[in-house]
């Protein structure tokens, strides 16, 4: 189930919102533990017992880590558990066809790859819960005693299918004292309405374009106009979808008295890659940061050859995680090589620089997101090849007619500015009450008649 | 008195609740429609639940049937719809569901990408048939649809994006040229364009107009060596209200409705060899597919019987034989005027074409093969025409 739906929002939701505020306080977590199982169910039931597995196994890990503390062989080979339940869900469920594939490929053999289906937010929460198991190893938190509230924690349903990647000492306690909040709730209302807006009216309004182009034209035959127009429009699609998604997320999240991490702060504001990555789905980075780099020793390094070396290791990976195909790959060392050249020379020009300095940030990630877009490297290579063409083409003017105002409208709503005004005018009650009512009713109409209305990182 | 202070600061909660609580009640009090009037289609009823449809795979699902169910039932759809249609009027919007809105509120669907591996096995059925019958005198024609016409009415830009038709008919007619000394092509693109300031096509529908049908009924048997009916000399009768099928995609607030005539022409009818009281079906008219009522909507086999032929001749009875898409079902009724028997075929319900040419014993003075350009090229039950 997602969050921008008239299911969610018109039965799942206000019969979890009743449930979870009528029940007693120590019944709240068993609540989210089954609201959230059924919530997970919906899209996939024969995925329900990978879900209880999940919790069973690192809650025992945890435990185990907890007890045997002084015993450091056997609180390794918990770990160990834990990484390889975790990491081999991941790897059998997400990456399996894609190894066969390879492997075919460079063996020439034919082996049959699996069909399986990827199950919903699978990369999320195994991040999550072997963040937790690492955690408890490391001794930044203690184990979770109470089964029932680590369940809650683990399949959390605001933020178990697509982030904000929450880890358990983030919410440790909350999970165990929260209070209900008048003024939390109200702004969780506010920040879910503004999430569902930005994605049912402004990305799957501009995502069109791209699916248009991609799906429906072909890449073959389009201008080089029409190209950079269908890359901009993937561009905005993918930062409202998942930053609109992400603050839902957080929205739900306050209305039941959890202060999710932020994840998002205005990306394309960025004036270097570097920067980008620290705005750019942050509890991610941060996840990468914290459980891979450092570990690998990050910069504090003696030798260039091994910082690199980290550094690949970490982007490699970001790519990968993004999907089994080589084009996320390709996405994640296309970055690797600007933070590389930033890293070395480039970063204190580009914090000097005024206009430039976006210029540079922009046109690369327009590039970058089509990599991430076409997961087929051979019409990768033909939409890349349309935007170098230098083809005016007429087949624009039509789709600039048409979308000129919602391009208008993602690019004003990337920038701070709007957000600045709002925060200005929230004070006056009638206003906020007008903007977030006349939001929340154009989205529902906007769902109602729902001819298109993807959830993008929904596969991840 | 301070407790409800501290509640009453925070109204954005409470009228959201009373928003989400409100709609889900009202919602779920509301019995389930049939039928939606404005989308005309069918909507999706509670699915019946058990667990195999729960374990079923994709479209089969029951969560996914389920979750369709609660979209296309939610109390009040059809305001969502309109709202949100001048949503998309303020965004500039100038489509909806591939339906890009023109001049004096022409309605026009995007035509991507030809069939190509259809239309070209269309193509070789066609020859297939023009051997089969080597004696037959056959006319095939295509009908362009309104975009490829109606130039003046497009969005800016808009034949940049879709597929050109004159160029793809003349290709069309090119390879079919020759292939038989008993085939004639007929070009409609000429007369319909120049015609084009009149109301040829519908705004809110994929077909053509009765006039637009007898445009092409007037090259049609002018190329037989016949003379057309005079436009004037029909009386004409109207159906106002007639939203098409472009209308039920673009869904826009504010869609000027297109008006259907229609002629009395005597004959006698026979749908599927059952007389029938009238040459249309007047009550299709009270409805949303107005254009359904026209010759009965398509059937199999029609047969009109004329009692108005201009140019009977006596101890001769004439036959003229249409195969035809619904495009035909306005046109087919003129023809009463020139031939005493009228035969209109639709390959979609007939079984094999045989049945007609072979098997009932008649001689035709002419075959008419007439499709629209996209139904041509999209349409399966061409093969039939060889069986």
């Amino acid at each position: 189930m997602v969050f921008s739906s008239i299911l969610f929002l018109f039965r799942f939701f206000p019969a979890a919102i009743l449930i979870y505020f009528v029940v007693p306080r120590k019944m709240k977590n068993l609540a989210i533990f089954l609201l959230s199982l059924f919530f997970y169910s919906w899209g996939e039931p024969k995925y329900f017992p990978i879900m209880i597995a999940s919790v069973l196994v690192d809650y025992f890990v945890g435990q185990g880590i907890q007890r045997f503390g002084h015993n450091r062989a056997i609180c390794k080979w918990l770990l160990v558990v834990s990484m390889v339940f975790n990491l081999g869900m991941l790897g059998f469920f997400k990456y399996t066809g894609f190894f066969v594939e390879n492997l075919n490929a460079l063996l020439g053999l034919s082996l049959r790859a699996p069909n399986i289906t990827l199950p919903i937010g699978i990369s999320f929460y195994t991040f999550q819960t072997m963040s937790y198991s690492i955690d408890v190893y490391r001794g930044k938190v203690k184990a979770e005693r109470n089964i029932i509230d680590f369940a809650a924690f683990v399949t959390l349903f605001p933020q178990l299918i697509a982030g904000p990647i929450v880890r358990y000492a983030d919410i440790s306690k909350e999970l165990k004292e929260r209070t209900i909040d008048l003024g939390q709730i109200s702004e969780g209302v506010a920040v879910f309405i503004m999430g569902l807006g930005k994605k049912v009216l402004i990305a799957n309004n501009i995502g069109a374009l791209w699916t248009e182009i991609s799906e429906t034209l072909g890449f073959g035959g389009i201008s080089a106009p029409l190209a950079w127009m269908g890359a901009a429009a993937y561009t905005l699609q993918i930062y409202f979808d998942f930053s609109g998604y992400s603050q839902m997320a957080i929205g739900l999240g306050k209305m039941m008295g959890f202060n999710f991490p932020q994840n998002f702060n205005f990306p394309y504001i960025s004036k270097s890659f570097t920067e980008f990555w620290r705005r750019w789905h942050m509890t991610l980075g941060s996840w990468f940061r914290e459980y891979l780099y450092f570990p690998l020793g990050g910069s504090r390094v003696d030798s260039k050859i091994r910082l690199y070396f980290n550094l690949f290791v970490v982007w490699f990976c970001t790519g990968f995680w993004h999907g089994a195909n080589w084009n996320f790959i390709l996405w994640g060392l296309f970055f690797l090589v600007f933070l590389i050249i930033e890293k070395s020379f480039l970063l204190p020009y580009l914090d000097k620089g005024k206009v430039w300095p976006h210029v540079y940030v922009l046109f690369f990630l327009l590039i970058s997101w089509v990599i991430f877009a076409v997961t087929d490297l051979s019409q990768l290579g033909i939409i890349l090849g349309r935007m170098f063409s230098f083809s005016a083409g007429t087949d624009w003017v039509y789709y600039l007619r048409n979308y000129a105002v919602t391009f208008a409208v993602a690019i004003l709503f990337s920038t701070p500015l709007p957000w600045k005004l709002y925060c200005k005018v929230k004070d006056c009650t009638a206003v906020n009450l007008v903007l977030m009512g006349g939001v929340l009713v154009l989205s529902v109409a906007y769902l109602v008649d729902a001819t298109y209305n993807p959830f993008l990182y929904f596969r991840f | 008195m301070e407790k409800w202070k501290k509640i009453l600061k925070y109204p954005l909660i409470w009228l959201f609740a009373l928003f989400i609580f409100g709609f889900a009640l009202w919602d779920i009090l509301t019995p389930s429609r049939e039928f939606s009037e404005m989308e005309n289609r069918m909507l999706q009823q509670s699915p019946p639940f058990s667990l195999k449809s729960l374990m079923a795979k994709g479209e089969q699902a029951y969560t996914r049937k389920y979750e369709k169910y609660i979209n296309d039932q939610f109390v009040l759809r059809d305001g969502w719809i309109t709202l949100k249609s001048y949503g998309e009027s303020a965004l500039g919007k100038i489509e909806n569901n591939n339906v890009a809105f023109g001049k004096d509120g022409y309605l026009f669907e995007k035509v991507f990408s030809v069939d190509e591996e259809n239309l070209s096995a269309n193509l070789k059925y066609m020859e297939e048939f023009l051997d089969k019958y080597p004696d037959l005198p056959v006319t095939f024609s295509v009908i362009p649809n309104a975009y490829t016409v109606l130039t003046e009415k497009l969005p800016a830009g808009f034949a940049a994006v879709s597929v050109d038709q004159n160029q793809r008919i003349g290709e069309l007619y090119s390879r079919l040229e020759g292939k038989s000394s008993h085939l004639k092509l007929l070009e409609l693109s000429p007369v319909l364009l120049e015609h084009q300031e009149e109301y040829i096509y519908y705004r809110t529908d994929h077909h053509w107009t009765t006039y637009g049908a007898y445009l092409a009924y007037g090259e049609y048997v002018r190329s037989l060596g016949l003379e057309p009916v005079p436009w004037g000399e029909l009386e004409p009768h109207e159906v106002e209200g007639f939203y098409g099928s472009f209308d039920a995609k673009a869904k826009k607030a504010g869609t000027l409705p297109d008006v259907i005539t229609w002629f009395d022409i005597p004959c006698r009818v026979e749908v599927n060899q059952q007389p029938v009281d009238f040459l249309h079906d007047l009550s299709r008219f009270e409805v949303r597919d107005k254009y359904s009522g026209l010759m009965h909507g398509n059937q199999a086999l029609t047969v009109l019987y004329s009692q108005c032929n201009q140019n009977q001749q006596e101890g001769k009875t004439s036959r003229v034989l249409v195969v035809k898409d619904s495009y035909g079902n306005s046109f087919a009724p003129y023809l009463c005027y020139n031939f005493d028997e009228v035969y209109v075929v639709d390959l979609r319900y007939l079984g094999k074409m045989s049945a007609v040419l072979t098997d009932m014993d008649l001689a035709f003075d002419d075959v008419l093969i007439l499709y629209n350009f996209m139904n041509f090229t999209t349409d399966t039950n061409i093969p039939k025409l060889r069986y």
